[in-house]
């Protein structure tokens, strides 16, 4: 079956010319199809701003080439044709679940995501509740993408990293401890379920889609509410360390939460800057801290450089040991752009011995959340259909 | 900072029934608010007074530091604060605009502005992140969701501060719920004072700031929401612990 994903930029026809309004026309309504999931032809029209008849032209020729199929529906007690774009049989579905919020997306074997969703939790959210939740909207996101809860293949779940090793190994949030996420949800579903961390599950989704696609040797940190960091090597992520997040960053420093002395997190961590802001800002949770960034607000921006200059150093120190050929920043903190990206390429210029910082570091230039993009790629491997390295 | 809004030791009788005790209550802007009770705790009430559609037997009300007597829901509308009640107030059979402006069509020489009132449609749509991708659909083909999506843009028609809505995720399936808490999200990153009355605890303490407790009609707790414990409020709500002041728990 043909996936139809038009690319914008390869139009191949004379722009201005009926061939290339044609195909730019038919690339909005597949744009509007990947938005909405299932539309009628009126639908497609009013999204779009396009003609009935123009849309009428553009679906019936998708038809013929089985990129869309049609359905029967009644709209105003008129028979009407909804229309959806063809997936591969073989979806996966992502979940990362964090601390505040519950993000899910659900993927086919080329990695589109067709549909995207995102809940906020509460601060201490329960297991069994939110394990329950994340099942009800798997089977939501299917049928609203106009696929079936049985095309789901697999499961994948991205969580922080865990200083303990849990039953799905060093992964899990805080009162989660004991909790088999893997069993409840696989159960649950009866379906297979993969877990991850979600700084692996998000250097996956850059080396297969993103600024680590096609790269020797990358490096992945991500900044959140703790920082964590992956390796990536030849595309496959390398498995078993603690994190560029207990590098020790100051000898004399603070106790981590790992016991050790002095790690990145205890200046970098969400609590760390939360303790700092708390005077004359009071309690702050991390997407305020982005928002009032992005504002222009000067006691978080001194508050992310800071954070940014310790990142830097330590991110220095793991480049001169493994010699990365990319770096890639991203996190929830990485959403503030320049105020967190500067003090890190600073940091890493003031090293002579590291090839340019202005070439080695790499925006991330996939957005929504890619730690359920991610894990939703090991998903599909797991159920031995390698979601496609090259696209 | 003053608050948008206070209430202040505000009591209302009907009848025999004393339904609210000496309430206070407020709400800043860019903040959401949670008020939560079991049934008969008087949240309703609370609401319709400063809705308008109450006037409170005794206490003060204060926009912005300035006492006010908010006499009717319009004087409510024109003072900025806009409410979403639970049963909709939308008409099935008209498209998504012309619910949105139902009562407060824009005119221009006597004849209706159509294209802007489907841009402005539009434009308040995007703001809250809706997944509605024809506004000339009638209101009864949308989901649950989606009418409570058109229910808060027509709330945002008046222009206004502050944005009352009462039980917005109730009967909503979990996907549906993860949307109307998105746009309870952007409601306060648009710098609005929202004010979230409801029964489920996880929703509410998902996006709210503070969370205030009513038990048979007077306050028993004020909650900073990042760290209060579901336990806690559990206790408030059904009386297992007593809160006497409203000063932060």
């Amino acid at each position: 079956m043909l996936c139809y994903a038009p690319r914008m930029g390869e139009v191949t026809v004379a722009p201005g010319s009926q061939a290339s309004l044609r195909e730019a026309n038919t690339a909005r309504v597949v744009d509007a199809l990947k938005q909405y999931g299932r539309l009628t032809q009126v639908e497609i029209a009013s999204a779009t701003g396009l003609s009935p008849a123009t849309v009428s032209n553009i679906v019936r020729q998708l038809l013929s080439e089985r990129a869309v199929e049609t359905t029967a529906t009644t709209r105003s007690g008129r028979r009407a044709q909804q229309v959806n774009l063809v997936r591969s049989s073989s979806m996966a579905i992502g979940v990362h679940i964090g601390p505040r919020a519950m993000d899910l997306t659900l993927t086919d074997t080329t990695l589109d995501a067709v549909e995207r969703l995102h809940l906020p939790l509460p601060a201490d959210h329960r297991f069994d509740t939110t394990l329950d939740r994340a099942a009800l909207l798997t089977a939501e996101m299917a049928d609203a993408s106009g696929a079936g809860i049985s095309d789901v293949a697999a499961v994948g779940v991205a969580m922080p990293s865990s200083l303990r090793r849990g039953p799905n190994g060093f992964v899990g949030l805080d009162a989660w401890e004991d909790i088999d996420v893997a069993a409840v949800l696989g159960t649950r579903l009866g379906r297979k379920v993969v877990v991850a961390r979600e700084v692996d599950a998000a250097a996956v989704a850059e080396a297969r889609l993103g600024s680590l696609k096609g790269v020797g040797l990358g490096l992945y940190v991500r900044v959140g509410e703790s920082t964590d960091s992956a390796v990536v090597s030849e595309g496959t992520v390398l498995r078993g360390a603690p994190g560029i997040g207990h590098v020790q960053a100051q000898p004399a420093g603070a106790i981590c939460r790992c016991g050790g002395r002095g790690c990145l997190n205890t200046l970098t961590s969400i609590q760390a800057m939360q303790e700092l802001l708390r005077i004359s800002h009071g309690a702050l949770q991390l997407r305020d801290i982005v928002q009032l960034a992005n504002r222009g607000d000067r006691g978080c921006l001194q508050v992310i450089r800071d954070v940014g200059q310790a990142i830097g150093v330590a991110i220095g120190d793991v480049a001169s040991v493994i010699g990365p050929d990319a770096i890639v920043v991203g996190g929830p903190l990485a959403a503030t752009g320049e105020a967190l990206l500067r003090p890190i390429r600073e940091a890493l210029a003031s090293r002579p011995v590291l090839p340019d910082s202005g070439e080695l570091l790499v925006a991330s230039v996939l957005d929504g959340d890619i730690e359920s993009l991610g894990v939703s790629a090991l998903a599909h491997d797991s159920v031995d259909q390698p979601s496609v390295r090259e696209r | 900072m003053l608050p948008l809004l206070q209430v202040r030791g505000v009591h209302k009788y009907f009848g025999g029934v004393h339904a609210l005790e000496g309430v206070d209550f407020e709400v800043g802007a860019g903040e959401v608010v949670g008020l939560v009770g079991d049934n008969a705790a008087g949240k309703s009430t609370l609401a319709r007074i400063i809705a308008g559609v109450y006037r409170p037997d005794a206490g003060d009300v204060l926009l912005e530091g300035k006492p006010v007597q908010i006499a009717s829901p319009k004087m409510a509308l024109d003072l900025g604060i806009a409410t979403v009640f639970q049963e909709f107030a939308l008409v099935e059979s008209l498209d998504v605009v012309s619910n949105l402006f139902l009562g407060r069509e824009i005119v221009h020489r006597g004849l209706l502005a159509r294209d802007e009132m489907e841009r402005l449609t539009r434009s308040y749509l995007r703001q809250l992140n809706s997944r509605i991708p024809d506004v000339h659909v009638q209101l009864q083909t949308l989901s649950a969701g989606q009418r409570q999506c058109v229910s808060i843009a027509r709330a945002l028609v008046t222009d206004p501060r502050i944005i009352v809505l009462d039980e917005p995720t109730a009967s909503l399936s979990v996907a549906q719920t993860a949307e109307v808490l998105q746009h309870i999200e952007r409601l306060r990153d648009m710098g609005l004072g929202v004010v979230f009355i409801g029964h489920n605890l996880s929703d509410i303490r998902a996006v709210a700031d503070r969370i205030e407790v009513l038990r048979h009609g007077h306050n028993n707790g004020s909650f900073p929401a990042g760290s209060a414990k579901q336990e806690d409020l559990l206790a408030a709500i059904t009386g297992a612990a007593r809160y006497p002041s409203r000063a932060p728990a």
